[in-house]
């Protein structure tokens, strides 16, 4: 297996593990958001 | 044209819908200007990241980056992405807490700050005409025609109508909240396509055997005038108006900062990933399990659909419209405020209700989405609409921007005006005049002049035009008496 390779999977495990991580707590973020927005309409 | 699975339109069609709700439902839900333009500045870390690298990852990157790559190989990654995560460094680390320090809205609110209104228009024309969404309608089309076989202007008209639909009516909170599914869709897609795509050419290794040495190249067999343009390109990022926005809209200077710096890495892993990609549609073409005649640009496109199976192309495809929207979207808001706040409110109506600057921003948003489809129907290929555009921001801009906000001695309106203004002018002049007077060049991929015995590309631009608006502004700075603003 090349440099080459090795390179490509682990950019390919950092871009899934990291964008689903982020998207997680994005997701957290987003609870408190929508709740700020009900809290106004009332 | 491949032919698509039900399946595959109908996650599409879920997908497209979901957009179209989101902006539905915050329409109406905008207290004020503040709200409806920079989501009253509370974005945390999390929606920092996805919005920053949706945003600016469109069509420069997924198309612009795969057809260098297909067609010179891994100096895609070496030479034109990898020099922008320096200057993703530069701004979390020296810009962003700088421009955190007063409170802009926008960037010709920093030219007005430090040079005067004149500046300001000069600076909102020029954000104005970057953040055209020419590029992102570009690739509606392009995308269109490869997967669905519809007219390119179809492509543009009904993918492109659905996002400004939503930024239209949604504001900045639709642009982050679609942003942030936008980014998690079009990073899995990515991850997902990357072992398919191994498997239908058979392997890393096959690549290695079957491309040229030079595709393994780092800096490749390109033109070093032409890498060092390539990755002056990066500069934009100083300057950026979508990525000041999101500074300003942020809760804080940190949460740029962390975004910026986490973001980097996602940033890194999705470019060497599609670079693999367009490298592998190559040795697909090499290998005649794809067509002889594809595209540079559509590369990446062609390999994927051919690689994917049944709904997991629609998945893709659903991806690659989330690229396309949270750029489209980003642009035409930003492109809107600086018909709104940027000239609107200060030249016409200085008293102007949140309700008005609404509302124009808005018919902004409209007006930079017709004259972006105006100008993706007229340029050949996307690279060169690229650097035309990034060459129009950075000439104009870079030079008043950065000395106004490190150097307190030089904040002279006339050195301001005569940067920004010369920048501007000599950029649009000298591009014009190479499209009109020169040839396309093919192999080169862009237009090329003969100056003085040697091939002048249009990406050479910003060679001329930099200096000369440092040049401006170094005789303004002489030409006006008296202190500093």
């Amino acid at each position: 297996m090349s440099y080459w390779e090795i390179f490509s999977w682990v950019t390919m495990v950092i871009l899934g593990i990291g964008s689903i991580t982020v998207f997680i707590l994005f997701l957290k973020d987003i609870g408190q958001i929508l709740k700020k927005f009900q809290e106004e309409q009332k | 044209m491949y032919s698509l699975a039900t399946i595959d339109y109908l996650i599409i069609i879920i997908y497209l819908s979901g957009m179209v709700g989101v902006g539905l439902w915050f329409a109406k839900k905008h207290t004020d200007f503040d709200d409806f333009f920079l989501a009253g500045r509370s974005l945390t870390t999390p929606l920092l990241i996805t919005t920053l690298i949706s945003t600016y990852y469109g069509i420069d990157v997924l198309f612009g980056d795969t057809q260098l790559a297909f067609t010179d190989g891994v100096v895609a990654w070496f030479g034109y992405a990898r020099p922008t995560y320096a200057f993703f460094l530069i701004a979390a680390l020296l810009l962003a807490e700088r421009l955190r320090e007063d409170d802009f809205k926008s960037l010709p609110d920093i030219l007005d700050f430090y040079y005067g209104k004149k500046t300001r228009y000069v600076g909102a024309v020029t954000s104005f005409i970057y953040s055209l969404p020419a590029l992102s309608l570009y690739g509606f089309g392009m995308v269109a025609e490869v997967t669905l076989g519809w007219e390119p202007i179809t492509g543009m008209l009904v993918l492109g109508g659905i996002a400004l639909i939503y930024t239209l009516t949604g504001g900045f909170w639709a642009v982050a909240l679609t942003d942030s599914i936008q980014f998690v869709m079009m990073c899995l897609v990515i991850v997902i396509a990357f072992p398919y795509a191994m498997s239908f050419i058979g392997g890393f290794d096959t690549m290695i055997e079957i491309l040229p040495q030079s595709f393994f190249d780092t800096m490749g067999d390109l033109n070093i005038f032409l890498i060092i343009i390539y990755a002056s390109t990066g500069l934009s990022i100083l300057v950026e108006p979508t990525f000041y926005q999101r500074i300003f809209a942020a809760r804080s200077y940190k949460n740029v900062r962390n975004a910026l710096i986490i973001g980097i890495f996602i940033w890194g892993s999705y470019d060497w990933l599609i670079t693999i990609l367009a490298m592998s549609a190559k040795v697909g073409v090499l290998q005649g399990t794809l067509p002889a005649d594809i595209a540079p640009d559509a590369a990446l496109l062609t390999v994927v659909v051919a690689a994917l199976p049944a709904g997991v192309v629609g998945l893709f495809l659903a991806g690659v419209l989330s690229t396309e929207m949270s750029t489209l979207d980003s642009y035409c808001l930003v492109a809107g405020g600086n018909v709104s706040y940027d000239i609107y409110k200060p030249a016409m109506k200085p008293n102007a209700t949140d309700h008005e600057l609404i509302k124009t921003t808005r018919y902004g948003i409209l007006l930079s989405w017709v004259l972006g489809f105006g100008m993706a129907v007229q340029f050949e290929q996307m690279l060169g609409l690229w650097v035309f555009l990034s060459s129009i921001l950075i000439s104009s801009m870079l030079v008043p921007i950065m000395l106004g906000l490190y150097f307190k001695g030089f904040r002279k309106p006339l050195a301001g005006f005569l940067s920004a203004g010369s920048g501007l002018f000599s950029t649009i002049i000298l591009n014009i005049y190479i499209m009109k007077m020169g040839k396309f060049d093919a192999i080169e991929e862009t237009y090329v002049i003969k100056w003085f015995g040697i091939d002048f590309l249009q990406e050479f631009v910003m060679y001329i035009t930099v200096p000369i608006s440092l040049i401006g502004f170094f005789v303004g700075l002489l030409l006006q008496k008296g202190r500093s603003r």
